[in-house]
């Protein structure tokens, strides 16, 4: 039942876009190619549904053998786990919202159809990599992924920023991909197979098991440093996060989709996936990058005037957030706020896609009297790569926006619920609870261990934290608050379509923490075991988090998970026993924290942009120097203009000059040598010696023609005399001989 | 007489006949030449004919062959032909370059 349910799930997207690329050599267009792929979409969705009954048989139900080279085999095959089937559902659900939504947001678009083809291939690339049982399979998967997002990032390919956008996002994660090339030809190296897990217990995971105190773990840190950067490039992390928020060139869907639930799901996916072969050292650095993202990427977002860049940064920061949590070793903390954040960021997304829409279609009202035939698909033309003020284009503008929320209460209010979870407001909201989750598993580890990095990453979460509840907030007020800013585009707007209203409200509903809470049941989700060289001097028994598990007892069903994981704990329920008091207690303390931190963080946010008692200028002008930092995403941008491109620029150059001077001098050398020495000599010999010998030999020849000839008298007389002689000499010479 | 005899005569008949040809600065002479060297051949058949050939005995009576004097018949038809074909080409020189002289007429000269 397993395998033909994952092929379902694989083939129908890809079935939809191959319909298309197939009637595309026809030059011809499925009718209804919308609805073709989101009924594969919704297909798929329904499968990975059922398939949560079928995660506790065999992890690999399928493998095959793909490729024989020499002594070295590749297989490809099906890997079936908890997290494989909650990242199956979060990415089929926000992707079949996101079909749903472009029915309606995409409407009128010269390309239509095939936005929808290549978002199925989106959704088929993810679900590829998440469904492989091998790195190959998802380094596979992985370019596939970047290949769809370079292809819907351009999707207004018309557009320069959006050409320049797609460019840079497609080269910047290639950095990234590069490392994880590496990094899999290490383990490869290594172990002499890319299977994570089979059923001949040869898979790198077993095999990675077995190294278990066996000395030096360097090249294993390294390796795993090395695939995180593929994740470091995909989901985003400084310092390459810069393509992201450039990637908002792109229709606001597949910003949605991006952000939530493919592209740099994708990357916390794999770390998650690969979790098992993180060494204490590279598990420190991640949750360092991770940390330094959230608190980057957050600080950037509070000065950001377009909608969508502050999405932007906001999921950047999340990003940030889940591998700091996967990296503190708190595995499903990190997966369960990848699963919240898809739902409340693609809410987000999609709830300012219909802000947007709403200012848009005000825009296409102007237009319509001018060019009435290019309205549709300019939905933000005039936006730049590199957000600079006045640049933002109108219709995204957070300070042309306010007061919306009696225009548009739909959006409004799934708005705020998705604002509220992101925020980390208590009990009701489903991202407390997978914040929460992070916060206390770090401070958990922290105490635990007496770990004074884990203290220090606990202090960047928390404060990003605040900083997350105060920049949403001002979104939230910004936009749908106070008084119109411009009270003719206020005018305009209007709420968006059901079509496109029905996928927000879907995504706030999953926004609550119940639906969540299924799928991360004890029952349902059994994350892998991480072998004990994780911790060489600390016991540490439980990095699969079935402590970090503890406080999560939201449980639909009534079962206590906390009590589910100490009955799992195993031979060392002692030191389990401890660790769960240590790690209840930090549980207790973040979750204080954190509401405190949500809670000042919205308070201010009131205060600066809804009471408006302070003025957020005011503060921009006393902080001068940070502001600017913060206004130039801490030059990033500048940097890598400044010196990576100039670097490659003068490199270039420098390249071009040596081929001008010394190749190019070697070859015109060569040349003139060849030309002036070697010809010159050869055409002397040619025209003295060659011909010389010829016109010698013509000569002489000619010469002794001359003479000779003279034998030749024409009188007849003389010939009969010789004649007669040579007789005579004839009959002398045989008379004598 | 004996055969030397006849072979001096002849002897002295063809070096004439050499030594006109060679010298003489008319075609007419030239051919007067060629027909002393013809006729001392003739005579040389003739002559070894009569003293050289063995008699072969017929029907018990000696007899006398004569395959030299009918070779030397042949050759006074030869000569009248010649003669004849030298005189028209004579002519035709005579009428392209109005001369008869060897010597004048060498315009294969190399």
């Amino acid at each position: 039942m397993v395998v033909p349910l994952i092929s379902i799930i694989l083939l129908a997207p890809l079935a939809a876009f191959t319909l298309f690329a197939v009637l595309g050599l026809a030059k011809r267009n499925f009718p209804r190619q919308d609805y073709l792929s989101t009924f594969a979409m919704l297909v798929a969705l329904g499968c990975s549904l059922l398939l949560i009954q079928e995660v506790t048989s065999d992890p690999t139900p399928l493998t095959v053998e793909w490729l024989s080279l020499g002594s070295v085999n590749f297989s490809m095959g099906f890997y079936l786990d908890s997290v494989t089937v909650i990242m199956l559902i979060v990415v089929t659900l926000v992707s079949s919202l996101v079909h749903i939504f472009s029915i309606g947001y995409m409407h009128g678009d010269p390309r239509y159809p095939r936005f929808f083809a290549f978002l199925s291939l989106f959704s088929f690339s993810m679900l590829f990599l998440v469904v492989s049982d091998n790195l190959l399979g998802i380094y596979i998967g992985w370019e596939l992924v970047g290949l769809c997002s370079y292809l819907l990032i351009g999707f207004w390919f018309e557009k320069d920023t959006a050409a320049n956008a797609c460019k840079k996002a497609f080269l910047t994660t290639r950095v990234g991909d590069v490392g994880m090339f590496i990094g899999m030809m290490m383990l490869f190296a290594k172990f002499g197979t890319l299977s994570l897990h089979d059923g001949t217990e040869s898979g790198i995971f077993t095999l990675v098991e077995g190294l278990s105190g066996t000395g030096d773990m360097v090249w294993l840190s390294v390796a795993g440093i090395l695939i995180f950067c593929g994740a470091v490039g995909k989901s985003a992390q400084v310092p390459l996060h810069t393509w992201l928020p450039d990637a908002m060139e792109g229709p606001t869907p597949v910003s949605a989709l991006i952000h939530a639930a493919t592209m740099v799901a994708a990357g916390v996916y794999l770390v998650a996936r690969m979790f098992p072969i993180l060494t204490p050292t590279s598990s420190l650095v991640i949750a360092y990058v991770g940390g330094i993202t959230a608190l980057v990427a957050a600080t950037i977002a509070i000065v950001r005037f377009d909608i969508k860049r502050v999405l932007a940064y906001s999921t950047i920061s999340q990003l940030g957030y889940m591998m700091l949590a996967i990296g503190a070793g708190s595995y499903v903390a990190g997966l369960f706020h990848l699963t919240t954040h898809a739902f409340f960021k693609a809410l987000l997304f999609l709830g300012s896609g219909s802000v947007i829409h709403a200012f848009h279609a005000m825009h296409a009202h102007h237009d319509d009297a001018e060019h009435p035939e290019d309205t549709a698909h300019e939905h933000d033309d005039n936006s730049l790569v590199h957000e600079h003020g006045a640049e933002i284009p109108p219709d995204q503008d957070m300070r042309n926006m306010g007061g919306l929320r009696h225009k548009m209460p739909l959006t409004f209010i799934t708005m705020l619920i998705a604002t509220l979870s992101i925020s980390g407001v208590p009990f009701v909201f489903s991202g407390f609870w997978s914040k929460d989750k992070i916060l206390g598993g770090v401070l958990g580890r922290a105490m635990e261990w007496s770990s004074v990095h884990h203290y220090i990453l606990f202090g960047m979460a928390l404060l990003a934290a605040g900083i997350t509840a105060f920049y949403m907030f001002r979104l939230i007020f910004m936009t749908f608050f106070g008084e119109p800013r411009n009270q003719e585009m206020h005018d305009m707007a209007h709420e968006s379509p059901w079509v496109m209203v029905v996928p927000l409200i879907v995504l706030a509903a999953l926004s609550f923490p119940v639906v969540n809470t299924i799928w991360f049941n004890k029952d349902n989700f059994k994350p892998p075991k991480q072998p004990h060289i994780h911790a060489p001097q600390h016991a540490y028994v439980s990095p699969d988090s079935k402590i970090g598990d503890a406080n999560f007892g939201f449980s639909l069903f009534g079962v206590s998970t906390a009590q589910a994981a100490e009955e799992d704990a195993g031979p060392d329920t002692a030191h389990a026993d401890d660790a769960h008091h240590i790690h209840h207690l930090a549980h207790n303390i973040a979750m204080v924290l954190s509401i405190c931190v949500a809670g000042l963080g919205i308070l201010l946010s009131w205060l600066f942009y809804h009471r408006r008692r302070f003025s957020a200028e005011g503060v921009a002008t006393t902080f001068r120097p940070v502001y600017n930092l913060f206004w130039n995403k801490y030059y990033f941008d500048e940097f890598y203009d400044g010196v990576l491109v100039a670097l490659t620029v003068w490199k270039s150059r420098l390249f071009a000059k040596f081929d001008l001077s010394f190749i190019d001098g070697i070859v015109n050398g060569v040349g003139k040598v060849t030309r002036d020495v070697l010809s010159a000599f050869i055409g002397f010999f040619d025209n003295r010696v060659v011909d010389g010998f010829v016109n010698r030999v013509a000569e002489v020849t000619w010469a002794a023609g001359g003479r000779i000839r003279k034998i030749q008298t024409g009188a007849i007389q003389t010939y009969l005399f010789v004649v007669l002689g040579g007789i005579v000499l004839i009959i002398l010479i045989f008379r004598l001989f | 007489m004996s055969l030397q005899h006849y072979l001096v005569i002849s002897s002295i008949l063809f070096s004439l006949g050499i030594f006109a040809v060679l010298t003489r600065k008319n075609a007419i002479s030239i051919l007067m030449g060629i027909e002393l060297i013809l006729n001392s051949c003739n005579l040389n058949f003739v002559a070894f004919s009569r003293f050289v050939t063995p008699a072969e005995t017929i029907v018990g009576s000696e007899v006398f062959r004569f395959d030299g004097q009918i070779i030397a018949i042949f050759g006074i038809v030869l000569a009248a032909a010649e003669a004849a074909v030298f005189l028209a080409i004579i002519l035709a020189i005579y009428r392209e370059f109005g001369s008869i002289r060897p010597d004048e007429v060498d315009t294969l000269k190399g």
